[in-house]
């Protein structure tokens, strides 16, 4: 895995939402196992300070997107598990529309700029 | 609002602990995390050690990402202004001279005005403590002597019985009284005697028991009375079965019918007063037009304006100034509303006049602060620049010197507070009068929104300046320019200019204070005629019920002297109907007999005081011609008078007055002329001064209301005499209290208090003013000459000796305070002005003082500038220069 393979550390503003949001929309996570899944999905080429999921995480409680509540881990520890609300469904969608009309705008432009 | 402002707090309330709880999970929750990574690493094989640096690494920042979630539970404006307070609070504990320096200014400035706020707003802005107040009326009859002149019983009943737009109408008249209960030494309280109706107009409902009943004025079942609530607390000890109990009110058994709300002990209208009484209403009383007694209030029906009113009322006096020349000739009825009578005819403009001055010394402390703020932006102008040259925007540039200039005026503001309540406690203190009665500042929001506001506009107006003038700087200049920060030509006029305005308003407030203590002085010293040092005084009320007559009163009086005169350490004795130290508000008309008779309503009036025979002695009134009273001018001798010498001037010229006879407009006070004594002023600023005095026997007039002089013996102090004097007359009769009785200069030290306060109030902005001013001279004066160091190490390099360049640094001090003081003077002489119209008769156009102020102001802005003119002197021009 090349470093150009990897994207940016920082990832774009507002991405790593999406990411969490995307993540949380199947199952009710812990941090860590949400850190594992964007890894495991991105197939690890989307690199981010792994503890900056978690200000995210406090962010998107406050706006009312997820919730959370204290549980235990597989490994039997006691861990914070979040989950989709409703709201944060909407928001899922609202923000995945946005992101893909936004890839495929840009997708099309550099296209065009490369035809030229 | 309330509920509003719950829901709010309780918002914030939970936000706040949530934020504590949400920064504990995040780091159980990174905690949780980190041991999951390192568990990783160890399972790829790595050393324990290795394993948590790479983990470590991985989760990032730990301390950025509590920050992080802090600010997601704050708005983000908030949490950046939070972070530019924090920092700025850190900046200005690094220089914690400034920073005392600006507060204190702050504190002051601020202190001053919110106290004067809060007077105002107590006295003008509030409403008197009765249910639709505004309705209420004073109605008044009004002569050239005495604009808020009283009615009789006579009149009064006439405007009852014509009512017109006063749906209800009451007249009480003051009068102390005794109060004795079996077992307890007498007092003497504050009453008055009201007519039933009084409560009723007010609106005030007592608090326990009833109301005066309509009836209750019929001679015979006048015997109740109605208690203050502070009466019944201090002197009943609140005892629940006070209605109803018999109290000895003048010696007589009275019914206490009921109490008084709390409400009612408002300093500002009646609450001095303690014990209420049915006025009783007999044939007698009512056929008096004579005796303007009554103190009148009425309450407008509703819908009735004011000029409605007014003119009714003035009608009516018209009337009966046709139908009973006699008595009203001359006289003016008026109505004045009864909020409006509190603040006396000039406390609106006094008042007003205090915001304004409190506002000059908050001026000069803001202009200082500016002056402040300006050097400390100037002297990081390198540093503001190098940031404005890396690209920071100018809202960032602004934001830490704004965030300094608040955080400043907040911690002013508040400090602030502090000064005011001191402020306000003081007054209280000051103005404790005989009944415990106190000039009370109400503290409530507005005030302490007032004190707010003030710091935020101060901080705004007054840190803004500097802070856009720092950014308005050429950084590429400012860097280049290296340390030699003088500030540009137009910083320093605008610097010079803030010195110049503080001499001019510090000019104004020293001349206010100089005028007002001349003022006051003079009136203390006003004591012509008179002789306080040795004397003792006391007032004296003889119970109507133990001394219904002449002859009782007469021979209690005779008594009394008798047993007081021979009090080891008694000079002389004496009873009047007035002190000689106030005014005598006894004005009766008179015309000479066998001159022609003047005009009606001009003949000449004379301020009366009906005294004892040793009065002359005892009060130091010195008997020019003729002779004094003495024990021939008994009731049955002719009547006699003795008459001031302005009196005999103005009614006989030159020729000889003794043996001419004069006729009162009453009748009861003719008499022959057989002395003159020499004019008497009071230390009360009068507004339509008397000047023709006259005295009468004692004898011939019996008072039971009197007051009591005795003059101490040489060498003895009249403090000494106090208890001696006490015990005697409660020998004499045990149902007797003295009123007051102390030395007369205590009594007088009590009599101008409220020119006292204003005084020390004057004075005290007076020095904030020049304080703070002279502090801001020397501050710009000194940064000046440490900035010119170079210059003048030059200068003395070039052969200039130490006296040239202390006259560069005095005169550059000394322009500004000329300016400053010849730009204050108009305001100063408005400001005299202004105090004369809110004081009459007291002198207060000082133009001597006035330049006395200018003058005082240009010496101790020399002081101020003599200081860094020293510094200057001792400058070493080869370390100055190899500074540079």
């Amino acid at each position: 895995m090349g470093e150009m393979d990897k994207v940016r550390n920082e990832l774009l503003q507002g991405t790593l939402d999406l990411l969490i949001l995307r993540t949380l929309s199947g199952a009710t996570l812990h941090g860590w196992d949400i850190a594992k899944r964007i890894a495991v999905v991105s197939k690890d080429r989307l690199s981010l300070k792994q503890g900056s999921l978690y200000p995210a995480l406090h962010r998107l409680e406050e706006r009312g997107w997820v919730e959370a509540d204290w549980g235990v881990s597989d490994a039997g520890r006691s861990a914070k598990f979040y989950r989709l609300t409703r709201a944060g469904r909407r928001q899922l969608e609202t923000e995945k529309a946005h992101w893909l009309s936004f890839v495929s705008a840009m997708a099309s432009v550099l296209d065009m700029e490369e035809s030229s | 609002v309330i509920g509003e402002r719950l829901r709010w707090l309780r918002t914030r309330l939970s936000r706040l602990l949530r934020r504590g709880k949400a920064e504990a999970e995040l780091d159980a929750e990174l905690a949780f995390h980190l041991d999951h990574l390192v568990a990783e690493h160890r399972a790829r094989g790595l050393s324990e050690r290795d394993a948590l640096l790479e983990a470590r690494r991985e989760l990032g920042d730990v301390s950025s990402y509590r920050e992080e979630v802090r600010d997601t539970w704050r708005p983000p404006e908030l949490a950046e202004l939070w972070r530019a307070l924090r920092f700025a609070a850190r900046s200005l504990a690094r220089s914690p001279g400034f920073t005392a320096l600006a507060v204190a200014a702050l504190a002051l400035g601020i202190g001053a005005n919110t106290m004067m706020f809060s007077a105002f707003r107590t006295l003008v802005l509030k409403p008197l403590p009765y249910p639709e107040g505004e309705r209420l009326d004073r109605i008044d009859r009004s002569t050239a002597q005495n604009p808020e002149g009283r009615l009789s019983p006579a009149d009064y009943l006439d405007l009852v019985a014509q009512g017109g737009p006063y749906a209800s109408l009451t007249a009480y008249a003051l009068g102390d009284v005794s109060l004795a209960e079996p077992g307890q030494p007498p007092e003497m309280v504050r009453a008055m005697r009201v007519t039933p109706s009084f409560f009723g107009t007010l609106g005030v409902t007592p608090e326990l028991g009833r109301d005066l009943a309509p009836d209750e004025d019929v001679p015979g079942r006048h015997r109740v009375v109605l208690l203050s609530r502070r009466c019944w607390q201090n002197r009943f000890g609140g005892r629940p079965d006070i209605v109803g109990r018999t109290v000895r009110v003048d010696g007589e058994p009275h019914d206490v019918v009921g109490v008084l709300p709390s409400s009612f002990n408002d300093w500002r209208h009646l609450g001095v007063f303690d014990v209420f009484r049915p006025l009783p209403r007999d044939a007698a009383l009512a056929a008096d037009r004579q005796s303007a007694v009554l103190r009148v209030i009425g309450r407008r029906a509703p819908g009735v304006s004011p000029e409605e009113a007014a003119g009714f009322v003035a009608h009516l006096g018209a009337r009966l100034a046709t139908d009973h020349p006699d008595v009203h000739a001359g006289t003016t009825w008026r109505r004045v509303s009864l909020s409006a009578t509190v603040q006396g005819q000039s406390g609106p403009v006094m008042l007003g006049m205090c915001i304004g001055l409190s506002g000059f010394v908050l001026l000069i402390a803001c202009s200082n602060l500016a002056n402040l703020l300006l050097a400390r932006t100037v002297s990081r102008s390198r540093e503001i620049a190098l940031r404005a040259a890396l690209g920071a925007s100018r809202g960032q540039l602004l934001r830490p010197l704004v965030a300094e200039s608040l955080l400043v005026a907040l911690a002013g503001g508040a400090c602030a507070l502090l000064v005011a309540l001191w402020g306000a406690d003081y007054l209280a203190l000051r103005s404790t009068g005989d009944n415990g009665e106190q000039v009370v500042l109400d503290f409530d929001w507005p005030v302490f929104g007032w004190a707010l506001g003030a710091s935020l506009v101060t901080a705004v107006a007054f840190g803004l300046a500097p802070a856009l003038y720092s950014v308005r700087l050429d950084p590429h200049e400012t860097l280049k320019s290296g340390a030699r920060m003088t500030g540009d030509r137009s910083h320093r006029r605008f610097r010079h200019a803030l010195i110049v305005g503080q001499f001019a308003l510090a000019l104004i407030l020293l001349a206010g204070a100089g005028s007002f203590i001349r003022g006051l002085d003079e009136l203390n010293h006003r004591r012509a005629g008179w002789d306080s040092g040795a004397l003792v005084n006391a007032g004296l009320v003889l119970p109507a019920a133990k001394y219904p007559d002449a002859g009782r009163i007469d021979a209690f009086h005779r008594l009394a002297l008798g047993r007081l005169g021979a009090l080891p350490g008694v000079a002389s004795v004496s009873l009047s109907s007035f002190t000689p130290f106030f005014n005598w508000p006894d004005v009766r008309r008179y015309r000479v007999e066998g001159q022609p008779r003047p005009e009606t309503g001009r003949e000449p009036a004379a301020a009366m005081n009906v005294v004892t025979p040793a009065y002359f002695d005892t009060a130091g009134t010195r008997v020019v011609s003729g002779r004094p009273f003495d024990a021939r001018d008994t009731a049955e001798a002719p009547a006699v008078l003795v008459i001031n010498q302005a009196m005999a001037r103005g009614l006989f010229g030159d020729a000889d007055p003794l043996g001419q006879r004069l006729a009162a407009l009453d009748g009861g006070s003719s008499g022959e002329i057989v002395g003159v004594a020499a004019d008497v002023k009071s230390i009360v600023p009068d507004p339509g001064p008397v000047a023709y005095q006259i005295y009468r026997p004692m004898a011939q007039e019996p008072r039971a209301r009197a007051e009591l002089l005795v003059r101490a013996a040489p060498g003895v102090p009249p403090s000494g005499l106090v208890e001696a004097i006490r015990g005697a007359m409660t020998e004499l009769d045990p149902d007797l209290p003295l009123r007051r009785l102390q030395p007369a200069e205590a009594t007088l030290a009590r009599a101008n208090y409220q020119s006292g306060v204003l005084r020390d109030i004057l004075i005290a902005f007076a020095a904030l003013g020049l304080g703070l001013a002279s502090l801001g001279v020397y501050g710009v004066i000194a940064r000046t000459m440490a900035q010119r160091a170079g210059e003048f190490a030059i200068r003395y390099a070039l052969g200039a000796r130490v006296r040239d360049v202390t006259r560069i640094v005095l005169a550059s001090g000394i322009r500004l305070a000329l300016l400053g003081a010849a730009l204050g003077l108009a305001g100063g002489a408005g400001l005299m002005r202004l105090l004369a119209y809110g004081n009459p008769g007291m002198r207060l156009e000082r133009p001597l003082v006035l330049a006395g102020a200018a003058l005082l102001l240009v010496v101790v802005a020399l002081l101020a500038c003599w200081l860094p003119a020293r510094r200057a002197a001792r400058i070493q021009p080869m370390d100055a220069l190899r500074a540079e």
